[in-house]
């Protein structure tokens, strides 16, 4: 473990761990009273959970043509989401970035972004709903909003590794200064803002489900109904459209984000 | 391989990017109207964002004096994340070294393992709040659960693939002097691969904050919980205050775990 060297084995070598994993205990036992957790209430809670995955078989089969709706839905909110999202977060990652925005810019945006991450897009969607009412609307703007905090930082970071030569190289050539941000600025990140903004589509579709039970609509909500109704096997179904619809899009953003990381290499 | 654009004409290049755009821009528009969503709404409609702010300011943090419960729920958001980032974490380590191919002989354990990890990690987290809330009940001991089972989905194969990724020679150098199996992982793989096993159980930390209060709304218990509750009955004063906290507190966890992280890394390259 470390660079001492220990002439036969010993297990004094394990006396430096025994402080820390008495703490760890104590804190995992502490937390655990405070949530309640309880060995034997997870067993019979496991068994429990069993018996309701057992009545959720088999799916309600007629019910698949009425979720054709809804799952349009959770895809296009999370495609518009991640579309406006990629642009506001472009906007954002270029004035938080040092070689493009003054510094009090940058300081306010990686403040703005920083307090964004912090916030979970379904508490955002609380607002919203608070704001504009129950519908897609609510999701596609806190799915928008929500990408800030991850892809604006995740620009910024891209735009700040590009090679300065090059920025020069556009300067000297008296561009202006739109002309340097997008020749010298963008072209160079656009794979991976295509990378990132793919990344975030899977992440999205994920939470286009959770945010439709608490009021965007879609597939998540039908999800959510079918479970407060005791419906399950309405529930099974959407289930199943819920897990194809994240497996197509977790394989399918990561088929195109190796085609483009390879393109962008080429070039 | 297909040639880079660089050698097409530049009046072929400007008509493929025109055609990319306007496609891209009649797609949008098209989905936008097929969900009624109307972008502008949000400055038409903006006034209504102006009446909750109004209804919402100034928040109300009385509440952290005179609502006691508040606390309490603060402790069990924490209390959530942290175990469910020890337990999930400790559960996805011992996984990973059953979906390793470097480190498991067996291919049919290895890829049942490996369908149980990518299993877990497709189906979402709203399923299984919703089963575990309707088998153990509301409260924090669902959420939990609900964070150990995410954590063990993301970083079980995380895991996995940072044991594949290893060096093979010092395993090899290991086993060559004799070794049994379980003495490689021990002498070689697990001095390895801690320090980063650390850094992300201190990452998954961080997420799980940040999960423990979406959980929290769908009966998971803690902040999330009083947050929806809020917002339910229209105190918006006393949301507001509630995420007001929120963030300083996510900030602030960040902020240490980010140190944490470093510094555990750190000490890793010195070695």
């Amino acid at each position: 473990m470390t660079g001492q060297t220990y002439p036969t084995y010993n297990l004094k070598r394990y006396r430096k761990w025994v402080l820390p994993v008495i703490a760890l205990a104590i804190a995992v036992e502490g937390a655990a009273l405070v949530c309640g957790a309880d060995i034997r209430e997870l067993n019979s809670g496991l068994i429990r959970s069993f018996i309701f995955l057992g009545q959720m078989f088999p799916p309600d089969w007629s019910a698949f043509p009425d979720l054709v709706s809804p799952a349009v839905d959770t895809i296009v909110i999370a495609v518009l989401g991640t579309f406006f999202g990629t642009i506001i977060s472009l906007g954002f990652g270029l004035a938080a970035a040092s070689n493009v925005a003054p510094r009090w810019l940058r300081r306010l945006t990686r403040g703005f972004i920083r307090i964004e991450r912090a916030l979970p897009e379904i508490v955002i969607l609380l607002f919203l709903v608070a704001a504009f009412g129950l519908g897609p609307f609510g999701g596609v703007v806190s799915l928008t909003i929500g990408c800030i905090g991850m892809l604006g930082k995740l620009f910024a970071d891209a735009i700040e590794e590009i090679d300065p030569v090059s920025i020069e190289a556009i300067e000297a050539l008296g561009a202006s200064k739109i002309q340097v941000i997008y020749y010298g600025v963008l072209q160079p990140v656009i794979p991976s803002i295509i990378s990132f903004a793919l990344f975030r589509f899977e992440l999205n579709i994920r939470l286009s489900v959770v945010l439709g039970a608490v009021g965007a609509g879609g597939v998540g909500l039908e999800l959510y109904r079918a479970f407060s109704l005791l419906d399950y096997n309405r529930g099974c179904s959407a289930l199943i459209i819920t897990l194809v619809l994240v497996f197509i899009t977790e394989r399918l953003s990561e088929y195109l984000r190796s085609k483009v990381r390879m393109e962008g290499a080429l070039k | 391989m297909k040639q880079p654009s660089l050698y097409t004409l530049p009046s072929t290049r400007y008509k493929r990017k025109a055609t990319v755009f306007s496609l891209i821009a009649i797609l949008t528009v098209g989905i936008c109207i097929y969900l009624g969503f109307d972008p502008l709404m949000l400055f038409t409609e903006f006034h209504y964002v102006v009446d909750l702010a109004g209804n919402m300011l100034p928040p109300n943090f009385e509440m952290f004096r005179s609502n006691g419960h508040v606390w309490r729920a603060i402790l069990e958001t924490i209390c959530m994340a942290f175990l469910g980032t020890i337990y999930g974490g400790s559960i996805a380590f011992v996984l990973a070294f059953l979906a390793a191919s470097n480190t498991m002989p067996a291919w049919a354990i290895r890829q049942v393992v490996r369908f149980c990890l990518s299993l877990m990690r497709v189906i979402p987290s709203l399923v299984i709040i919703l089963v575990f809330v309707v088998a153990i009940g509301l409260g924090p001991f669902a959420g939990m659960l609900t964070l150990v089972w995410t954590t063990i989905g993301t970083f079980g194969q995380l895991f996995t693939q940072i044991i594949e990724n290893l060096e093979p020679a010092p395993s090899d150098a290991i086993y060559a002097i004799g070794a049994s199996r379980v003495q490689v992982i021990r002498y070689s793989i697990l001095p390895q691969i801690f320090p980063s096993f650390i850094a992300n159980l201190l990452y998954s930390f961080d997420i799980n904050m940040r999960a423990a209060l979406a959980m929290g709304i769908f009966g998971g218990g803690g902040i999330g919980f009083e947050l929806y509750m809020a917002m339910r009955v229209l105190r918006y004063k006393d949301a507001l205050a509630l995420i007001c906290f929120t963030i300083v507190l996510i900030t602030i966890m960040e902020k240490l775990s980010d140190h944490l992280r470093k510094k555990v890394l750190g000490a890793a390259t010195l070695k």
